[in-house]
């Protein structure tokens, strides 16, 4: 069967701007399209650019766009997507600016990762003894013991370790495209497994600080594309999530997102429902309050005001059973 | 007939009551009794497990135990309250422990859980339950020539392993209803992205840009009206639109409808009945290209 690739092209030493160009090629069956794009650039086209090593979904390099989703071309078979779209687009992965065709830029991505500290910090004291030295003769090198429930706790899941830096959740992140100083999806999953992590001493919570600054934990939209378009089945926004819980439980709140989370559970805990005035003005305090007031106002001349006290759902004392249950009165 | 116990959500309830009233009124004309859930509390809003994951199992297993207890699916008209509900469900019939001591706290509130529930969004229930045919049957009025930009939003459709009701890449849903209806669906792509809603009190100038893009690309692809099935997005679309053409400097007017609305004009309710005065963007251009089917 013949089927049609339509390429994303554009070269910034010699194009003014970017343009598509169409090839035709024979598949055969099973092709990837990483296949494919190999057979249009040795047969149709050599200047034809794109990354590409493992052929196998291990080393991430041939993340691309494929028909406006994000994905790797060697995973991803031609015949499913022709039967589907009738085509194989490819364009570049988004978020990030274009060297040449569908080979993208990849230095914010990798600071990101860098910022979240990507290493163990510092040593636990009963560790000293295994602190870096050379070794003496006769001496044995001193494995780090764990205990497999320890291990596991080392992620939380068990699969956040298995992250390939692929770039398919942060192209796909909502977060980055509406503001690209986000750290992404796969920098804050690295946070979470490093904060959860038995070997790593962070007495003082700073990776949880730093997380929750501007651009950090609290700016995820929940989209869910981190999860959805992972190839590895990773999920960057549940390790995202436990972030905050975590944040929460450590009364590290002085972000607006910690207390917008903490005002729903507090407004669900009074009333059983979410009371959006209050919500609002709990999140923002007075500056985001005046800075939303146009807002209300042009809702509220519509007759789009929620009530100022709320009825409480029927039967609210199970609810505040839930909160007594978990412990959880004192945090409201 | 079908029966549900229907779960508007918080917004619906509040301000964004014309979704509730359209729902309502749909539901007469299609035959579908809605039990209301007055005892059914908020879903956390998608964001009550950054507070405590415990309390989402425990106050969405009441909700999913109160249904169970009457032998009814739920009917959700809001995409967060859907991912939701469905996640702890999810989570009770896959995790016995979860189980469990979610039913430790249900016994002593006199409830029980165990898994027989379906969610459902009132979009697929549309396409599952009710079915296009009915819906054809009973229009009265036809959208013939309206150019519809469907935007799904997230969580109907991600993460596909929870919410399984269409195409996660690709879904047609949405797009076969409103041709059903006789509308043009209109084809963009961002209307499987995120309205930017859950940072919208956080990071507002981060969630009104993604509502600007997305309301933006509609408007290139010549959109007469966008058409959203979840409230939250609405606020964003809606209610902090010109917020978001300032977030991406661009000029924005397109009005926006919540799907029930859109689904209850064809069935011939009135604009008043369907709230159409309660929107932010004026409805009055969508009531006139109507119009002119009429004459």
């Amino acid at each position: 069967m013949e089927f049609r690739i339509r390429a994303y092209r554009f070269n910034p030493e010699a194009d003014k701007k970017p343009y598509y160009k169409e090839y035709t090629v024979e598949d055969f069956p099973g092709m990837t399209v990483l296949n494919a794009l190999m057979k249009v650039k040795a047969e149709s086209d050599g200047t034809l650019s794109f990354r590409r090593s493992c052929r196998s979904a291990i080393c991430g390099s041939c993340a691309m766009k494929i028909n406006g989703i994000t994905k790797l071309a060697c995973k991803t078979q031609v015949g499913p997507e022709i039967d589907k779209f009738g085509i194989i687009n490819v364009e570049p992965l988004a978020n990030m600016p274009v060297i040449r065709d569908l080979i993208v830029d990849q230095e914010n991505f990798f600071n990101k990762i860098k910022e979240i500290k990507p290493y163990l910090l510092g040593q636990r004291e009963d560790e000293a003894y295994e602190a870096f030295h050379v070794l003496q003769e006769g001496e044995k090198i001193n494995q780090p013991l764990y205990y497999k429930s320890e291990f596991q706790n080392l992620t939380g899941n068990n699969d956040t370790p298995n992250c390939i830096l692929c770039e398919c959740c942060y192209s796909e992140c909502g977060g980055v495209v509406g503001n690209p100083k986000y750290l992404g999806p796969a920098a804050l999953a690295k946070l979470y497994r490093y904060s959860e992590d038995p070997r790593d001493n962070d007495r003082n919570g700073s990776r949880l600080v730093n997380g929750s600054k501007p651009e950090g934990i609290w700016d995820c939209v929940h989209c869910q594309s981190c999860e959805e378009f992972c190839p590895k089945g990773i999920s960057p926004v549940k390790s995202i999530v436990k972030l905050h819980e975590k944040a929460v439980k450590n009364s590290i709140t002085f972000s607006a997102g910690s207390k917008h989370v903490v005002s729903i559970a507090k407004s669900i805990g009074e009333t059983g429902r979410l009371d959006e005035i209050k919500v609002a003005f709990e999140s923002g305090g007075i500056t985001g309050l005046i800075s939303d007031l146009p807002v209300a106002f042009g809702a509220g001349l519509k007759g789009k005001i929620p009530p100022l006290r709320h009825k409480l759902i029927k039967d609210m004392e199970d609810i505040r059973l839930a909160y007594k249950e978990l412990d959880l009165e004192d945090k409201l | 007939m079908i029966t549900y116990a229907y779960y508007p959500g918080c917004v619906a309830q509040e301000s964004g009551k014309e979704l509730d009233n359209s729902v309502k009124f749909i539901a007469n004309k299609l035959g579908v009794n809605l039990i209301p859930m007055p005892e059914a509390s908020c879903c956390g809003g998608g964001v009550i497990d950054g507070f405590d994951k415990n309390l989402k199992l425990f106050i969405n297993g009441r909700t999913l135990a109160l249904a169970e207890k009457e032998g009814l699916d739920i009917l959700t008209i809001c995409n967060t309250c859907t991912l939701t509900l469905s996640e702890v469900n999810e989570e009770l019939i896959n995790n016995p422990r979860s189980l469990e001591k979610t039913n430790g706290y249900l016994a002593k509130i006199g409830l029980r859980y165990s898994g027989k529930v379906k969610v459902k969004h009132i979009l697929y229930a549309v396409r599952d339950d009710i079915g296009f045919d009915k819906l054809k049957e009973k229009a009265v009025k036809s959208l013939k020539g309206l150019n519809i930009a469907p935007f799904y939003g997230c969580h109907i459709l991600r993460p596909s392993s929870v919410v399984k009701f269409d195409d996660v890449e690709n879904p047609r849903g949405f797009e076969e209803l409103i041709k059903a209806l006789g509308g043009e669906p209109v084809s963009y792509a961002r209307r499987i992205n995120c309205c930017g809603f859950q940072t919208i009190l956080v990071n507002e100038a981060t969630s009104t840009s993604l509502a600007g893009n997305a309301i933006y690309e509609a408007q290139q692809k010549n959109a007469d009206v966008m058409v959203t099935p979840c409230p939250l997005c609405h606020l964003s679309l809606d209610t902090y639109q010109t917020v978001a053409a300032k977030s991406i400097n661009q000029k924005l007017s397109l009005p926006i409808l919540h799907l029930p609305q859109l689904i209850g004009i064809a069935l011939g309710g009135d604009y008043a009945e369907m709230g159409f005065s309660r929107h932010n963007i004026s409805l009055r251009s969508v009531m006139a290209k109507i119009r002119q089917n009429e004459i």
